[in-house]
């Protein structure tokens, strides 16, 4: 698959219920992962606050579709 | 476009209900154990009900999860002002303050969102306007004052991501809105029930052909609307457009529930969402399909604030998804909300509901506005209704008028009478948004307030 292990530990390949992902929706968790990391990494305040502003809408999209479901409070969002 | 993607979200909206059911079960546990780890008022409120977040095996244990109330929160608050322990986090991680309205208190309730959180809640309404048929080609009227309220402002958000063109109305005059409504070829326009007859009374002074305007679609919400028939048939006459029900609360941050496009007669509740039970508010026990009772609400979308089985006091009748006939596996409540547990009076033994009283007067043709005043003359309670008809009406049609509806209220009250008051023209007060018509006047312990 294409999700790339990152800091977070190993690429997830299954959603909340266990279900295999489709491709959309592995590329949508490794957009989701890679701005979570970008998030965390505190870069200059206007990449922080817009990466933060992009990652909102994309954890509504991960839970909606039942990929991941996470607070993301302590990422700024 | 309506008929090739009628869903927002078809995955979840036409998952089979055990998928749907054990995805719910997922995110519970998740948000169970995230108010748990978080928050002072859970820890405190699940070890007195010997609950622990692992307990949670099954949906239906979910029964083992106290209660949340209104009178919880506002004591949190009180306790510790400003936002009381019900948040997770504190204000400096939070992007938005909003409040109740105060209509069911005098303290209004506070309400800290982050940033996902008001992604999630314009998410809610992107779900609602996509299922009522709003696209990007829609143009939206928001008829809406954008004060800190939480009103339409997650309509607002939802309206910009379906990529409507958005049109906030803002704080002007009811005459310069409608004005506006008409000019920019508004195609949906979103506000309440009352305000849009407001609107329509406006129209008809200013001399503008609502019907003929390019108004297709209303969304309501705030208030009543889709529980009375006879409103939201009056409302859809003066604009000569559908109109759709939708609900919400500040305590969710926004709307639980909307009705589609093919109008089945209920709202869906969307249920990827939000858990939502319905109980005998007497005993707190669990009812089923058909029965009316106070809906309980389990939100999966707020971070700042886990919203657990938070008893509502809207009274709904929920109904089985295939009632719907449009696909969706979620359930409806039958007529949106039916009526609010804590409007209900008791007049000389007889229940008396603002919503029925409504229902009533909006048969009649004419009738402007209106107040419920309940209140002790002698030995005896009274309900005086204040009526404000059309100012055409002269002495012999209010005669009328009034004869008719004092006739209908009794046959539908028990044989209550009810004193009929013309009110002047422009008499009685107008409103924006929640609209409060009752005004029970009875010396406090003097009368029961029945909670359903």
């Amino acid at each position: 698959m294409s999700s790339t292990p990152s800091a977070e530990g190993p690429a997830v390949t299954r959603d909340l219920l266990d279900n295999p992902l489709t491709g959309e929706e592995r590329k949508l968790l490794d957009a989701y992962r890679l701005l979570r990391e970008l998030a965390r990494e505190a870069p200059t305040p206007c990449v922080a606050a817009n990466v933060r502003a992009a990652l909102a809408p994309i954890a509504v999209a991960v839970t909606d579709l039942g990929l991941s479901f996470e607070h993301l409070l302590d990422d700024g969002c | 476009m309506t008929v090739a993607a009628p869903y927002w979200n078809p995955k979840t909206e036409c998952m089979p209900r055990e998928q749907l059911r054990a995805l719910q079960l997922a995110k519970l546990r998740a948000v169970t154990e995230w108010a748990q780890a978080r928050s002072p008022f859970y820890r405190r409120s699940f070890a007195a009900a010997r609950f622990s977040a692992d307990q949670l095996r099954t949906l239906d244990d979910i029964q083992r999860i106290p209660f949340l109330t209104r009178e919880q929160w506002m004591h949190s608050q009180d306790e510790r002002p400003p936002y009381g322990e019900l948040p997770v986090a504190g204000r400096e991680v939070a992007i938005r303050l909003h409040t109740t309205s105060g209509t069911s208190g005098s303290t209004p309730l506070r309400a800290l969102d982050s940033r996902k959180d008001w992604a999630w809640a314009a998410e809610m309404w992107a779900y609602a306007l996509w299922g009522i048929g709003v696209r990007a080609t829609d143009i939206g009227y928001v008829a809406f004052g954008y004060g800190s309220f939480i009103g339409f402002w997650g309509l607002h958000y939802g309206l910009e991501k379906v990529g409507a063109l958005t049109i906030p109305g803002g704080a002007q005059t009811t005459a310069a809105r409608v004005r506006q409504i008409v000019d920019f070829g508004a195609t949906v326009v979103a506000t309440t029930p009352t305000y849009a007859m407001r609107m329509a009374q406006e129209a008809e002074a200013l001399g503008i052909d609502l019907p003929g305007s390019a108004v297709s679609r209303l969304v309501l919400s705030g208030e009543p609307a889709g529980s009375i028939v006879e409103t939201k048939t009056l409302i859809e006459r003066q604009w000569g457009a559908k109109a759709f029900d939708t609900a919400g609360m500040t305590e969710v941050s926004t709307i639980f529930m909307f009705e589609p496009e093919n109008q089945p007669g209920g709202c869906h509740i969307i249920e990827d969402h939000f858990i939502e039970e319905v109980i005998d508010p007497q005993t707190g026990d669990r009812l089923g399909y058909g029965e009316r009772g106070e809906r309980v609400c389990t939100s999966f979308g707020r971070s700042m604030i886990p919203l657990l089985r938070y008893r509502t006091a809207d009274l709904v009748v929920r109904q089985p998804a295939a009632a719907a006939g449009n696909g969706r596996t979620w359930d409806l409540y039958e007529g949106g909300i039916v009526g609010r547990a804590d409007d209900m009076k008791l007049v000389r033994g007889t229940n008396v509901y603002p919503g029925a009283i409504e229902a009533i007067l909006r048969t009649h043709d004419g009738i402007e506005e209106f107040q419920i005043r309940i209140e002790r003359r002698g030995a005896r309670d009274e309900v005086v209704l204040q009526v404000e008809p059309h100012p055409r009406f002269d002495d012999a049609a209010w005669t009328a008028l009034a004869e008719a509806l004092v006739v209908e209220l009794a046959e539908a009250h028990e044989g209550l009478l009810f004193i009929l008051e013309r009110a002047a023209t422009g008499a009685l007060p107008r409103f924006e948004l929640k609209a409060k018509r009752l005004s029970d006047l009875r010396p406090a312990g003097a009368h029961t307030t029945v909670r359903a």
